[in-house]
């Protein structure tokens, strides 16, 4: 405003057409459609934001053309014996009650609790535990509490537990039954009560039982448990023990006749230490063997290609994952399926000997490096100390041709070539272990050997 | 059958087979019933003799060309046959095949050879073929898995109505402890491997089966898509493995060789050492 006036603008003309503007745009805002001005209001003067539902949805109804009422109306139901007269609001449709029965009777169920006659009672159901009074109220009672022998127990007059009296119950229906099928031919033996009779001592343990469940303290349900871990853990040794036996019948069987075959094999000459951790290796794994063997035998069938992936794995057991990758990658370099195409016997054992023997092979290769690096160790002793000439000669020529083992190449000497590159570099990964290298690897070839 | 029988029965009785000796006087006696008999050995099992079957297993699948829709473009055959083409129903009683579950009744089973399923499909899928035994092979079923191959490994190809996909698995069912009644049955049959009896125990001459010309042939020799089948042989097999084990054998002993070598280097730096 007063901006204005510094600027000199006229300012007759505005306030007058502010005033109009503001009382068309007020009119316009009060006009909502369907419910008065003052709800409106309530909502602050706006339309909400979200769409809410139409006004106009909610005071219209679809026409009828009927006339509705309600009414006051008294009804009887079937359930009823007494005759009472009760009253509900009821809907009138064109002046016309409905009818039919109060729609709730029909979940007045009950049970047929077995009626039987005085004579009947005399001649079947006398019982010395029983008076006819006693079996008469209890009937009663069943029939008035629909069979809930908890209820009847405690109205009962006498003081009888709830087994007591469901057995007579049971017995007494179930004599009238069977007498009355004999009089009157027909079939009830499929009828529940004759099929599947009460019985008392069973139902009284079983519920005994089961309170005593209920009511177990922690200190005994963890006792329990642990009895029973027990118990499981004792099958299971006797199982072991068991198999156990088995294999060892069979290892000392399978270690006689391999024995000869050992010792026919040693190509290399005999050096004790040697020696003695290869029979043990031998051993060891013929024991794996033999139990692979007694599980096979307890499956009375079982496919070739199966108990072949079997003997592998019993094999390498004790060989970590990356040396049985190393083992399929020699497979693979000596041209070997990794699976055998044709799996008969010869060939799964031809297999399974082969990658025994490749198994050797690398525990040999890695008994070797630690063998030059224990020579490496002696080697630097040596030369700080001052040594002999005849040390030094001995020395450098094992390494050269030791470290050159460290990869082994299957294939012929011409396809040497390119690959050595690559292999070069695996083979130094692969040997980190080897703290002196001879700088000048030469690498072997198969034609060396 | 009877006298001879019960004679060699005896015999062989003592060192290897585990189980109650027969008592001698019951069996000549029952001249006239072999069930009694045949029941014994129904229930004597020799260790140390192994029962091999083998047996080929897979999938043949044509292309349907024209006559293919988007449901059905493949006609697929599903087998499990002798390695020789030799009927397998004197070991299997039955074969039962698990097919996918879109198709109707899924659960197919085979009740005597040939065994093998077709069917019309489009999709790949692994089938569970259990094989039943008859009652004096074994009680327990076998399984055996195998992926349905439809198309062709390398896609480049044009799809050929006659020339099909064809995947098929080597394979031998082993009976480590076969029963001697299995063994009399068996051992002149051409689709089992029976090897040779250890010494002493010798078995009662076969019982003669039906008459062959009634039951249909179970044999694959000239089965229709026999041309297809794929030719198993071990020979190739060992010539390898006998080559990569020689090559093997060669490397353990250079490497034993420079083993024992750098010992004795290390022993006799030590006695140099202790000078």
């Amino acid at each position: 405003m007063d901006a204005k006036d510094i600027l000199g603008l006229p300012k007759s003309t505005h306030p007058a057409s502010q005033e109009k503007k503001s009382r068309p745009l007020k009119e316009s805002q009060r006009k909502p459609d369907g419910i008065s001005r003052e709800v409106y209001a309530l909502t602050g003067g706006v339309p909400p934001l979200m769409p809410a539902v139409e006004p106009l949805q909610l005071k219209k109804r679809p026409p009828t053309d009927e006339k509705i009422t309600w009414q006051w109306l008294p009804f009887t139901s079937s359930a009823r014996k007494d005759n009472l007269q009760l009253y509900h609001w009821v809907i009138v449709v064109n002046g016309i009650p409905p009818t039919g029965d109060y729609s709730f009777a029909k979940y007045n169920k009950s049970v047929d609790v077995v009626k039987y006659t005085d004579e009947e009672y005399e001649k079947h159901l006398t019982d010395d535990m029983w008076t006819k009074e006693e079996t008469d109220q209890l009937f009663e009672l069943c029939q008035q509490f629909d069979l809930r022998f908890i209820v009847i127990a405690d109205r009962f007059s006498s003081s009888r537990t709830v087994e007591e009296l469901k057995e007579r119950y049971y017995k007494v229906s179930r004599s009238i039954l069977i007498a009355r099928a004999a009089a009157f031919p027909g079939n009830v033996s499929e009828h529940p009560i004759v099929k599947e009779p009460y019985k008392f001592t069973q139902e009284r343990d079983r519920k005994r039982a089961l309170s005593m469940v209920l009511s177990q303290t922690k200190h005994q349900e963890r006792k329990d448990y642990e009895v029973l871990a027990e118990a499981k853990r004792i099958a299971e040794s006797h199982m072991a023990a068991r198999n156990a036996k088995e294999s060892e019948l069979l290892v000392t069987f399978t270690m006689d006749s391999e024995r000869a075959i050992v010792f026919g094999e040693t190509l290399s000459p005999p050096s004790n230490s040697e020696f003695a951790p290869a029979m043990v290796a031998h051993s060891t794994s013929m024991a794996e063997n033999a139990s692979t063997l007694v599980s096979l035998r307890m499956l009375r069938v079982y496919l070739r290609t199966y108990a072949l992936d079997q003997m592998i794995q019993a094999a390498s057991s004790s060989a970590g994952l990356r040396t049985i990758k190393r083992v399929e990658q020699s497979l693979q370099e000596l041209g070997v399926n990794l699976k055998p195409g044709v799996p008969t016997k010869a060939v799964c054992a031809q297999h399974l000997d082969l990658r025994k023997e490749i198994l050797t092979l690398l525990n040999l290769q890695k008994q070797l490096q630690h063998k030059e690096a224990e020579g490496s160790s002696y080697r630097d002793g040596l030369y700080e100390t001052p040594g002999t000439p005849k040390d030094r000669t001995f020395v450098p020529e094992c390494t050269s041709s030791t470290v050159d083992l460290i990869y082994i190449h299957w294939m012929s000497g011409d396809r040497v070539g390119k690959r050595d590159q690559k292999r070069k570099a695996l083979g130094r990964a692969e040997a980190p272990s080897l703290p002196a290298q001879s700088k000048r690897p030469r690498k072997l070839r198969a034609s060396d050997l | 059958m009877n006298n001879s029988s019960s004679s060699t029965m005896h015999g062989p009785d003592q060192p290897e087979i585990s189980g109650p000796a027969p008592a001698p006087k019951s069996l000549r006696t029952k001249m006239g019933k072999p069930e009694d008999s045949e029941k014994k050995i129904f229930h004597k099992k020799l260790k140390d003799v192994e029962i091999s079957v083998p047996i080929v297993y897979g999938n043949i699948a044509f292309w349907l060309g024209k006559k293919a829709n988007e449901y059905q473009s493949h006609k697929w055959t599903v087998y499990v046959r002798g390695a020789t083409n030799e009927d397998l129903g004197v070991v299997i009683k039955r074969a039962v095949f698990q097919l996918h579950s879109s198709f109707n009744n899924p659960t197919r089973v085979v009740e005597s050879p040939p065994f093998e399923l077709s069917e019309c499909g489009w999709g790949e899928f692994e089938i569970a073929i259990t094989l039943f035994f008859h009652s004096d092979v074994c009680d327990k079923p076998l399984n055996l898995f195998h992926h349905l191959k439809l198309y062709p490994a390398d896609e480049s190809g044009p799809m050929s109505t006659k020339k099909p996909v064809v995947v098929e698995s080597y394979d031998e069912i082993v009976f480590p402890e076969p029963s001697e009644a299995f063994l009399a049955r068996v051992q002149n049959q051409p689709a089992v491997v029976v090897p040779r009896l250890p010494a002493g125990v010798a078995l009662p001459p076969p019982v003669p089966v039906e008459d062959p010309s009634n039951r249909k042939r179970g044999d694959t020799k000239d089965h229709p898509l026999c041309q297809w089948f794929t030719n198993f042989s071990e020979a190739d097999e060992l010539l390898r493995l006998a080559t990569a084990r020689q090559q093997v054998q060669t490397h353990i002993a250079k490497f034993r060789r420079e083993i024992t070598l750098i010992e004795g280097q290390h022993q006799q730096v030590n006695s140099v050492s202790d000078q």
